[in-house]
């Protein structure tokens, strides 16, 4: 570029620096989200798999049926590394008094296993020579404080036999301590889980090993293998088969990486599309401003390539100023977040690495957004006809009559001051469009962030106030009978009590499988209310089987479809009764007299939910029903609650960082459009001053003006920001949560103010300017 | 109303880069009066209608419009001070592009009474733009545009007219009527009018002619006998 141009390019800038800075900061906020959503993604994405790897994730999971012909199979089919038989038993705790459902899992005493190894975090891996060593998973340990020397108590089915803590371990299987895909959410209190030899396992469980775990070569997923392998499995009885992916800790930590990166593709999107459109209306608005000097240029022997580069350098130097730092800082808040959140989820594993195409690309979409903001004036620019330009002449909007004015005819008996305003809104259509455009997506992204607080709080509510009853869960130390139940009634401050079976299930329909749990309820439960999608609240049928709505579609089955339901190596056929709505887990349920009925036995009960009288201090309830000899362990469902709702701190932070990004987006796009209105109207501001209107008044035209423009956008971005949320929250959806939109309607009240609050402080630099108009100097310009 | 400017002075710039536009100017403008104020680009005759205006403030010296001294009124003061005496006309029309001629005249009717919308009117009628009141800027001439700006100037029905190079970007004809237009209107209304050009014949329509050279008036005559202005030729 020609050096003076340069200085003009730089003065422009330097001049204009306040819609500048918009620019840059809107294109840095955006290139830096990016990288640090993108980055920390990738950052997530590695140490999960080099956590799989370094571990020997279990490529998949075999449980029930004939496990030792299984592990046989699977340790010669090709593509298997390791198949290992191991023992599983979930059986309750007891740490400082407090009795809570465990699993005890078996390990090689003497040497890590070749699949699902632990990373010793203190003390000592396992002992064959100490068979009642045990070794603690993190957040278990952690919560009770459990240390190398430790003991705590476990139920061999028996007795309570008291275990010694070896050591404190990280497994792969637990980073998120999920119980099963079902029971995604736990508390420490409620659930814990330690490793022990497996010898010490088969004799706390009673049986012999119940489960195979198989790493495929090189810890790669391998679909045909699967299948095949699943296959050999269901024919051998298995009552559970799945994949790493499917494995509920990683499957939820699979939905929090797929968050991640949809948030490295939603938002940088929306901020580098407003930076772009901010640049848009600043560059416009300066090469209308300067057509008599385009004009000078051409005429002096300028090509149209010279006036395009220089104009598509406005977009440049805020692309560039905004992207590089962006980039930079998106890299290094990468690492921040991927620290933090490994630290957070005590990940073995964290990789923090420098991934030089983030940091280009970043940089290029932030130049590419700029650049291409920039292309359509500059294109104008290099088009203008020197000579129509010198002279002055500028292609000035002809005025017409607002559809409103149009549509409603008392409209035109405003005062004229009034429909100026009116009309000033559609005065610059392109520009308007554009400042709507701001407005909807800073609705978006404040809907989309506020809307999963609103719809989290409605599924809690839905999940633990409408649908489970319950206020906690008493787990037997064996299955108990009906008598047993009803004991629990006789205890100060139970108010009801109902019997619960639950049995690992395998649903078989159309060649499909889904393995989950079937809860065999009370006739007529009131504990646990079941929402039919079809027919709202219903009562548990007398016969067929409830399914959570998921299975429809994983198993491909309609109502009244029969389903083949596998429990403990007996299969029966029952039909489909009603499909539920629920937000965690995908459950079935049955009627206690249909289950009998088809048993042919009157069944026992592994748990047994409860309802508290009024005003009963849960604590102190809670220590008496422990203490009762049948009782294994007490899951209060207010703790879970409580627990999801410490967790809404974190999302509160989002919303907050959320709200004022797109707060900060809003401004600018709304500062920038503002600036250049008034900019452009600056000869009318003059004018009417000089006519003997007060600066106030003028202030309260254009402050209407620009309220409208943003209310136009107001009801549009409300339902896009709807459709956003919804889209959002269903790609979150799978078995092990259902979330559905619910937005509150004060929501949608607070965003609609948050955003005319902005449009309303955006405007103040504008309107300040007003007072430093020069009357003499801008009513005397041709064109002002 | 009276207009009386005693030493007045006003100063562009500070220190070295101080330019005097206007240097210890004394005048004296009577109601009802029709001035020219000629001079060449540069020698302050815009400056001085600003002055006058309350749209700019004097460096030094006192202006009084019917014995208020401008100096002395808050930006409120000014504002109103404009909005009841002063009425504008400017080379370049400033009509608001998206109100029609009726909406344009109205927005200034409606700053001083209720009834705008049938005052602009009235005064459309008397500049004859009554049939072309709805039409937008874009869509009149530029000398109906200069017609419109002039009726929005007399609406609100001020003593003082001040007229910026009027007929500056009009066409030799309706420049000569815009000009019998203003002195036709002031004259019905006892306005005091100055009026800047560069056009040195259009002296010959008014009461009085005022050169300004370098910001000093050179040159103060009266004109006994001004011509009319559909005779003037330039």
């Amino acid at each position: 570029m020609v050096k003076p141009l340069q200085h003009k390019l730089w003065r422009d800038v330097r001049r204009h620096r306040a819609q500048f800075i918009a620019i840059t900061l809107t294109m840095f906020l955006g290139v830096t989200i990016f990288g640090a959503t993108y980055d920390s993604f990738q950052n997530l994405t590695a140490s999960y798999e080099t956590t799989a790897t370094e571990y020997r994730f279990a490529s998949l999971t075999v449980a029930g049926g004939d496990v030792e012909a299984f592990a046989q199979a699977a340790a010669i089919e090709p593509g298997v590394e390791s198949a290992e038989l191991r023992t599983s038993t979930d059986i309750p705790f007891r740490v400082d008094g407090t009795k809570l459902l465990g699993r005890a899992i078996g390990l090689p005493a003497d040497d890590q296993p070749a699949v699902n190894q632990v990373e010793v975090l203190t003390g000592t891996y396992l002992d064959p020579a100490f068979p009642d060593g045990v070794l603690v998973e993190q957040h278990m340990a952690d919560h009770f404080s459990l240390r190398p020397g430790s003991t705590m108590d476990v139920f061999d089915g028996t007795v309570w036999r008291t275990t010694t803590v070896v050591g404190t371990i990280a497994s792969p299987e637990y980073i998120w301590t999920a119980r099963d895909r079902q029971n995604i959410i736990t508390t420490p209190d409620n659930f814990g889980v330690i490793f022990a030899a497996e010898q010490t396992v088969r004799e706390l469980a009673a049986t012999g090993p119940n489960e195979v775990v198989s790493y495929y070569a090189a810890g790669i997923e391998n679909e045909e293998l699967t299948a095949s392998l699943s296959a050999t499995a269901r024919s051998l009885g298995a009552t559970n088969v799945y994949t790493r992916a499917e494995q509920a800790s990683n499957a939820a930590l699979e939905e929090d990486l797929a968050g991640f990166e949809e948030m490295a593709i939603f938002f940088p999107i929306m901020f580098l599309l407003a930076a772009g459109m901010a640049a848009y209306v600043m560059i416009s608005r300066l090469v209308h401003a300067q057509r008599p000097h385009i004009g000078v240029l051409l005429a002096n022997g300028f090509t149209r390539r010279q006036v395009l580069r220089h104009y598509l350098g406005y977009g440049f130097i805020p692309g560039l100023i905004g992207s590089i730092p962006g980039a930079i800082a998106g890299v290094l808040l990468a690492r921040l977040i991927t620290r933090m959140y490994t630290e957070l989820l005590a990940i073995p594993v964290t990789i923090v690495q420098f991934y030089p195409a983030t940091l280009l690309g970043a940089v290029a979409f932030g130049l590419m957004a700029s650049l291409l903001a920039a292309l359509a004036p500059a294109l104008v620019a290099s088009r203008v006809l020197p000579a129509a330009a010198m002279r002055g002449e500028s292609p000035s909007g002809g005025g017409r009559r607002s559809m409103l004015e149009r549509m409603l005819p008392p409209v035109r008996k405003l005062p004229a001051a009034w429909k100026m305003a009116l009309r000033g809104v559609w005065r610059n259509p392109r520009r308007t469009v554009y400042t709507v455009i701001g407005v909807v997506l800073s609705l978006m992204l404040v809907l989309v962030s506020w809307g999963m607080i609103d719809s989290i709080r409605h599924l809690m509510d839905r999940q633990f106030v409408q649908i489970q009853q319950e206020d906690a869960t008493v787990y037997f130390t064996e299955p108990a009978a009906a008598a047993d139940v009803a004991d629990l009634v006789k205890v100060d401050g139970v108010a009801r009590a109902e019997p619960s079976l639950t049995l690992p299930t395998s649903l078989e329909a159309n060649g499909n499988h889904y393995d989950t749990a079937l809860l065999v309820l009370a006739d007529g439960s009131q504990l646990h209310r079941l929402d039919s999608i079809d027919d709202g609240w219903i009562d548990l049928p007398s016969a067929g089987v409830v399914l959570g709505k998921a299975t429809r579609d994983l198993l491909a089955i309609e109502i009244g479809d029969p389903i083949t339901l596998a429990v403990g190596g007996t299969a029966f056929v029952e039909p489909v009764a009603a499909f539920v709505d629920e937000p965690l887990g995908t459950m079935a349920y049955m009627a206690r007299s249909r289950a009998e009925s088809l048993s042919g036995v009157e069944l026992p009960a592994t748990s047994a939910l409860i309802a508290y009288d009024e005003g009963v201090d849960p604590a102190e309830l809670r220590n008496t029903i422990t203490e009762l000899p049948q009782v294994a362990a007490f899951e209060d469902a207010n703790a879970i609650y409580d627990v999801m709702q410490r967790y809404m701190v974190l999302f509160y932070a989002f919303v907050g960082i959320m709200l004022t990004f797109g707060g900060a987006m809003a401004f600018a796009l709304i500062f920038n459009a503002m600036s250049v209105n008034i900019a452009e109207r600056t000869r009318e501001v003059a004018t009417l001053l000089a006519v003997g209107t007060d600066r106030r008044a003028i202030s309260r035209y254009i402050t209407a003006e620009n309220i409208m423009v943003a209310a136009i956008g107001i009801p549009i971005g409300l339902i896009v920001g709807h459709y956003s949320a919804a889209t959002a929250l269903a790609s979150f959806s799978s078995d092990l949560f259902s979330f559905d939109l619910f937005i509150e309607p004060t929501t949608y009240l607070w965003a609609t103010l948050a955003i005319l609050a902005v449009a309303l402080i955006s405007q103040i630099p504008g309107l300040r300017a007003i007072r430093r108009i020069s009357i003499p100097q801008i009513v005397k310009e041709r064109s002002a | 109303m009276t207009i009386k400017l005693t030493e007045v002075w006003k100063t562009f710039g500070e220190g070295h880069t101080a330019v005097d536009a206007l240097r210890d100017i004394d005048l004296d403008g009577p109601q009802g009066e029709f001035s020219v104020i000629l001079g060449p680009s540069g020698s302050g005759k815009t400056t001085l209608l600003n002055l006058v205006g309350a749209i700019d403030d004097a460096t030094r010296g006192d202006i009084e419009v019917a014995g208020v001294n401008l100096a002395a009124l808050s930006v409120d003061e000014q504002v109103r001070y404009r909005r009841e005496n002063v009425g504008f006309v400017f080379q370049f029309f400033n009509l608001i592009p998206t109100l029609t001629a009726a909406e344009n005249v109205e927005l200034v009717a409606d700053l001083t009474s209720d009834n705008g919308a049938d005052r602009a009117a009235s005064v459309l009628e008397q500049v004859g733009l009554v049939d072309r009141m709805h039409h937008f800027p874009a869509e009149l001439s530029g000398g109906e545009q200069q017609r419109v700006a002039i009726a929005r100037a007399l609406v609100k029905q001020p003593p003082i007219l001040l007229c910026d190079e009027p007929t500056g970007e009009l066409d030799f004809e309706t420049g000569r009527m815009i000009l019998d237009l203003l002195r036709r209107v002031s004259r019905e209304s006892d306005q005091t009018v100055l009026l800047v050009t560069h056009n040195a014949a259009i002296g010959a329509m008014s009461d009085r002619v005022l050169r300004l050279r370098s910001g000093e008036i050179v040159e103060d005559t009266r004109n006994a006998d001004p011509i009319d202005a559909s005779a003037l030729t330039w």
